[in-house]
């Protein structure tokens, strides 16, 4: 939207439920896709919510709407938490629309974030609002101040090198996109986090700067007290669990990072095998041009190599945007968790100086024990947050990477039956004449 | 477009207007008829093998201008600019046009285009390029190669060059001004033909088969060699990717060891990872014996072109054997009748010291006329040997050029087979690794 004024976040406002479709059914009524029949909201289709209703800046196609991988891997993070906490779903959230707004000082990209909700803390069924990735930014940091006992999921990284990559692609701005949504479904899915005050605002307010700026400190209780936890206390002894997840971590990190890295360069390979390709083929055009009988099959084969070319470019694209962003997105993740675990270090350090403390004290203040006690009450409450955090995310991980791998698997068989196809449809072509000599 | 067989009396008279060498004289023949076949009957090569083009009209423009950077000989990075040249065939019922092709070149393209016409077409006054570089400018513009005006003319310049060679019944027929049009790689076959032109005899007439031979042995080879040396460098990198996959088979595995329900299915998906990276050498053995058959054919062509070579020697020798004899004549009828039309040495000697006397001219004259004679029988012997040699050589081409077609066809076939090996291998091995994933 060309000339709104930067700090107003355009928003479209709540709408009524008649007006929006089931998320999980599939189709739309709204107005730029245009006009299927409704099915009943209780039909379940396997169909991609998300990707149908995409709306992308120049009209282009949504990626990923003929992988039957990425619809089944929006349903499974749809329907998550289903088995793990046995309760109906009743909160959807929605990231899409992707806008550039070209403004005087700045120009930048908004996207439409869709909330569904029977929960009492919305007043409204329904809101749709827009934000940037700084309005991310600054609920995932709300989250990590005011939650500081959970694991907060990443967002994608922040800069990006201008001139390397162009920050109004559609490739990057849909690779964006799909990690921001992921990011707000994590955090939907979370029976924790979902409830906090700031997540609620970030869905539903219309002016979120001018929230912002109030600068409202909606601390939880565990957030106040983990705030003034003051590092400088040494760690007598990690409990098992909690070492043994940071040394799972650590390993992880660096078998992800060793995958980037490989899936990196075959990508890089891909890309220089598709350079020589392409001019392989036109080679056999060329002597196609010299020829009498063999010129039809010469082109044939041409043709054929140049089918191949284009399989394998869109292969290398796909793996561009849709598996080297979800690596990265863990390692992110891994490391914001071992912070969040050094935090806990910090947190048991304290309380067992300060009961150390008093031990050597022998002295019976009232005021002194309730201090040790909160402490006390402070770990254990960390240490069980951070352990169902824990199973949950390991969880998601495996299903995520599951979904993962199957992609690449599928984008690689995809490749060859295209292929395939190219040069089996020329064998005939190539054997023609010689059966009617 | 056969020519007859040369005759020593023919060879005194002037040689037909025709380009040395002319490219597609057989366009004649080629339109009406339908491409294949047509083509046989002379070379095989120079007509035109893609149905009547020219039947059609088309129409075609030099549509756009782009910057661009490459290496050129030197390895040396240089800016240039690019041309877009789209032809489009108009069909005749509605009008409307269908763009067939499209290509990038640039100026020096142009340039090479228009040496091969002035030299192949001397007596056509082939259209000029628009400058080359900015001359004759008035102060305000620039004469800046890329500035952005002047690229524009320079593109109407060059739209209105090729426009021109299209509109003139004589150039438009060209065989290259065609591949100019369609083919990428259009640059040595046109370096090539005119590498020929200058490495030739001055053979006055020389037989248009066996020099449309030439040529095509000559792109023949060109081609086949281009495709050897891109085919390397395909398989090259065909390795690359698949060796890197290989990678995946270890980290899999030790990644394996610090999870517990996805360790199972990450570990065999990697063993599936390993195969298909040592898949590629077997593979890229099997290519080896396609491009051993390219190569024989590379081979060939240099055959090919030692045939065309020695018939061009031998037709060299036979025009010196015909201008010796005629001169030898011609020197004896001025003896004879004392005239004296040619100048020779012996001449302007006599002038100058003096007649010779009856008996010196009668001896001279005998020697000539013996030596004619001599000449008469060895100009008839040669020819005979000459008839021999054309019969027998194109019976044998023929015969090459069937073997050929033969050939490179199953080579053709083997070749698309083991893509389809390649293929169907790859979906195999993922479909499987999928399958390990999917245990995750």
């Amino acid at each position: 939207l060309p000339g709104s004024p930067p700090d107003a976040l355009p928003s479209t406002g709540p709408h009524s439920l008649r007006d929006m479709p089931h998320p999980l059914a599939g189709s739309s009524s709204e107005e730029a896709v245009g006009g299927d029949s409704t099915p009943s909201p209780d039909l379940l289709m396997a169909r991609s919510f998300g990707d149908k209703d995409l709306i992308l800046p120049n009209g282009g196609t949504p990626a990923g709407t003929s992988s039957p991988a990425s619809s089944s891997s929006l349903l499974n993070r749809l329907q998550l938490d289903d088995d793990i906490d046995g309760e109906t779903r009743d909160l959807f959230v929605i990231v899409d629309d992707p806008k550039k707004h070209v403004c005087t000082m700045e120009t930048y990209i908004t996207y439409r974030i869709t909330t569904k909700s029977t929960r009492v803390e919305f007043d409204l069924p329904e809101y749709s609002v827009r934000r940037r990735y700084q309005d991310f930014d600054w609920l995932r940091s709300k989250l990590e101040e005011s939650q500081p006992t959970h694991l907060i999921p990443p967002l994608p990284e922040k800069f990006v090198v201008k001139g390397v990559v162009d920050r109004f692609s559609e490739e990057f701005v849909e690779t964006r996109r799909k990690a921001l949504d992921k990011f707000l479904k994590r955090i939907t899915d979370h029976p924790v986090l979902s409830f906090n005050e700031h997540f609620n605002i970030f869905l539903t307010a219309k002016d979120l700067n001018a929230y912002k700026k109030q600068g409202i400190a909606l601390l939880t209780r565990m957030g106040e007290s983990v705030k003034h936890v003051t590092g400088g206390y040494k760690l007598r002894t990690r409990p098992l669990e909690f070492a043994a997840i940071g040394d799972y971590l650590d390993t992880f990190a660096l078998k992800l990072g060793t995958i980037d890295r490989i899936a990196q360069r075959i990508i890089k390979e891909e890309i220089e095998y598709l350079v020589e390709l392409r001019e392989y083929g036109p080679v056999y055009s060329t002597w196609s041009a010299l020829e009498g009988e063999l010129a039809e099959p010469l082109e044939g084969v041409s043709a054929c190599i140049g089918n191949c070319s284009t399989a394998l470019e869109e292969l290398t694209d796909d793996m561009t945007e849709d598996f080297l962003p979800v690596l990265r997105e863990y390692i992110l993740y891994s490391d914001s968790m071992k912070s969040v675990l050094k935090k806990r270090d910090q947190v048991q350090a304290e309380y067992e100086a300060k009961l150390e403390a008093v031990a050597l004290r022998k002295e019976d203040r009232p005021k002194v024990p309730a201090d040790v006690e909160k402490c006390q009450d402070r770990m254990e409450c960390f240490n069980a947050d951070l352990k169902a955090d824990m199973e949950r995310w390991q969880n998601n991980k495996r299903q995520d990477f599951r979904q993962l791998l199957m992609g690449m698997a599928d984008k690689n068989i995809q490749y060859y039956e295209k292929c395939l196809m190219a040069w089996e449809s020329i064998i005939p072509l190539l054997q023609e004449k010689q059966e009617a000599k | 477009m056969e020519q007859a067989p040369l005759d020593p009396e023919r060879q005194l008279q002037p040689a037909p207007l025709e380009p040395l060498g002319s490219p597609d004289a057989g366009l004649g023949a080629a339109v009406g008829k339908e491409a294949e076949g047509a083509g046989e009957e002379s070379s095989g090569v120079d007509t035109m093998t893609h149905n009547n083009f020219w039947l059609k009209k088309i129409e075609i423009s030099v549509s756009e201008a782009e910057k661009r950077t490459g290496r050129n000989a030197m390895n040396m990075q240089e800016t240039y600019t690019a041309y877009l040249i789209e032809t489009r065939s108009v069909e005749h019922t509605d009008g409307q046009s269908v763009l067939t092709d499209s290509l990038w070149r640039r100026y020096s393209e142009f340039e090479l285009l228009r040496s091969y016409l002035l030299v192949y077409y001397p007596h056509i006054v082939v259209p000029p390029l628009p400058e080359k570089w900015a001359e004759f400018v008035w102060h305000k513009l620039s004469a800046d190669n890329m500035d952005p005006d002047f690229v524009e003319r320079r593109r109407i310049g060059l739209e209105n060059f090729l426009l021109r060679i299209a509109s003139h019944p004589i150039l438009c027929r060209d065989k290259i001004f065609y591949l100019f049009l369609t083919q990428v790689f259009f640059f040595y076959l046109a370096d090539s033909r005119l590498k020929a032109l200058n490495a030739t005899f001055r053979v006055k007439n020389p037989d248009k088969r066996f020099t449309d031979l030439k040529h095509y042995s000559d792109e023949l080879q060109s081609v086949i060699s281009h495709l050897l040396r891109v085919r390397a460098r395909v398989a090259d990198r065909l390795y690359g990717v698949y060796k890197v996959h290989g990678n995946y088979g270890r980290v899999f595995s030790e990644w394996s060891a610090i999870e517990k329900e996805m360790g199972d299915g990450l570990q065999s998906a990697g063993h599936h990872m390993d195969v298909y990276a040592s898949s590629i050498d077997d593979i890229l053995e099997d290519e080896e014996h396609y491009a051993d058959q390219l190569k024989e054919y590379l081979f060939y062509a240099e055959a090919l072109r030692a045939v065309c070579r020695k018939h061009e020697l031998m037709q060299y020798d036979l025009e010196m054997a015909a201008q010796d004899l005629a001169s030898k004549k011609q020197q004896c009828e001025e003896l004879v009748t004392g005239t004296v039309r040619t100048f020779s040495l012996k001449g302007m000697t006599t002038k100058l010291f003096g007649q010779e006397t009856p008996e010196q001219r009668e001896a001279r004259i005998k020697v000539l006329e013996e030596q004619i004679n001599e000449g008469e029988q060895q100009l008839k012997s040669k020819n005979l040997e000459g008839r021999e040699f054309v019969k027998n050589a194109w019976a044998d081409i023929e015969r090459f050029k069937e073997q050929k077609n033969r050939d490179l066809k199953e080579a053709l076939i083997s070749y698309a087979v083991m893509q389809i090996s390649m293929c169907k291998k790859g979906i195999q091995v993922w479909t499987n690794a999928k399958e390990c994933f999917s245990k995750m």
